[in-house]
């Protein structure tokens, strides 16, 4: 019942050679499991062979949005936090706007690692202008809100330098922007804001 | 380098795991996704399980290259070419069809087609357009997966080498495995139940994933 016949046994591989290839797997799985696996999972790095691969760094990221998930689990419950299947509202608007005066200007440098997030306390169908630039890198954002079980996103993006646009709010809130470093050197970002809010509220 | 966090309570998406960090990083970054390409393939029951279908029967070392390599070839043409002219095929279709890879591989261990059909498909070929189907099912994940356009082709070379790689590690384990069956007096008669074994679990892979395909439309 085999669409094979049976194997000779001289040609099969010898008991020696079974027992020398299972000893080289075995200590293989042991370096990969604490040289690759550690780091690149858990950020520990017990020999620095994941440190000098540039797995750590992974693994710290991945440590760090799990805490940061579970945070967000805390704060709003299941909501869905992980969702990326939000609406996107991103209108960008023209240069137009650029000429007009802005309000606010926010400056705030963030190390590598580091994040911020700078939001706008804003009524239901408020609308933002806004325009920003980052310094000395590559900057990662999300700008977003949600309150009381809705979400919104307007727009997010990595390894951008300049943004501008504007949004209007589905619903009252906080809106505004998660700042995120990946990159390898501190970024200063400009940012300037126009718009109906009453207040800038940031969390470190 | 990253010292110490200090964590607040944001309230914004996060997407933990393989894909949050990939969301999250851009430029390239070659040895990350050659690990994430061994990790993908290596945790992926369904390749490990069609892998092992094709090399059951094969112990000439020349053989298990050929083999592997044709299907090599297949997966990395449609998952580099999936993802850079961007061919999302529905997650639940393509990976049941790889479960039916698995059920039509075991079939054809257990020799059902020489007594079904009255000859032997080409299983060169069938490797071959099954490692096309599977490459399609890399790609679909690796779309989820929201690359950074800034560094994709470097990164979508470095993950297919990191799948060959993770491939690579797998069939090491599964020849050490199958040299010392091989060699038991009673192979010839478990190997038959063996096969029958895969087929179920390739039809069990292939249910999930139609049920799962109604489930979400």
């Amino acid at each position: 019942m085999n669409n094979a016949p049976k194997p000779n046994i001289e040609d099969l591989p010898t008991p020696t050679q079974l027992r020398r290839s299972t000893i080289i797997a075995s200590l293989m799985a042991v370096a990969i499991g604490v040289m690759v696996y550690l780091p690149a999972e858990y950020g520990t790095d017990p020999t620095g062979v994941g440190s000098i691969l540039g797995l750590t760094e992974m693994g710290e990221i991945k440590q760090q949005l799990a805490a940061e998930a579970a945070a967000d689990e805390a704060l709003h419950g299941n909501d869905d936090s992980s969702s990326l299947m939000n609406d996107i509202f991103g209108l960008f608007v023209g240069a137009a706007h650029a000429q007009e005066a802005w309000q606010d200007e926010i400056t705030f440098t963030l190390a590598p690692g580091a994040s911020t997030e700078i939001k706008a306390t804003m009524e239901e169908g408020a609308t933002m202008n806004y325009a920003w630039v980052a310094r000395g890198g590559r900057i990662n954002f999300d700008l977003h809100a949600h309150a009381d079980g809705e979400e919104v996103t307007y727009d997010r993006g990595r390894g951008q330098t300049s943004g501008d646009g504007s949004f209007q709010t589905p619903f009252a809130g906080d809106h505004g922007w998660f700042w995120r470093n990946r990159d390898d050197a501190d970024i200063t970002v400009i940012l300037q804001l126009r718009g109906d809010y009453s207040e800038i509220v940031r969390s470190e | 380098m990253l010292i110490a966090f200090a964590t607040s309570a944001y309230a914004h998406a996060v997407t933990p795991g393989d894909a949050g960090y990939i969301q999250e990083i851009f430029g390239v970054h070659i040895i990350s996704f050659i690990y994430l390409g061994a990790k993908h393939m290596i945790t992926g029951y369904d390749h490990i399980l069609f892998l092992l279908g094709v090399v059951f029967f094969l112990y000439h070392m020349k053989d298990v290259a050929i083999y592997v390599s044709i299907f090599a070839v297949g997966h990395s043409v449609t998952m580099i070419a999936g993802v850079w002219f961007g061919w999302g095929i529905n997650a639940y279709i393509i990976d049941a069809i790889i479960g039916l890879s698995v059920v039509y591989k075991a079939l054809d261990n257990l020799g059902l087609y020489q007594k079904w059909l009255g000859f032997q498909p080409n299983t060169k070929a069938a490797t071959l357009i099954f490692g096309l189907f599977h490459g399609t099912g890399l790609a679909s994940k690796i779309l989820d997966y929201q690359l950074s356009e800034d560094g994709l082709l470097a990164n979508l070379l470095a993950f297919n080498v990191g799948v060959e790689v993770g491939q690579l590690l797998a069939l090491f384990v599964i020849l050490i495995v199958m040299g010392y069956w091989r060699r038991t007096p009673n192979f010839m008669r478990q190997a038959s139940v063996a096969n029958i074994i895969v087929v179920g679990l390739g039809l069990l892979l292939t249910y999930q994933q139609i049920a799962g395909y109604i489930a979400s439309t």
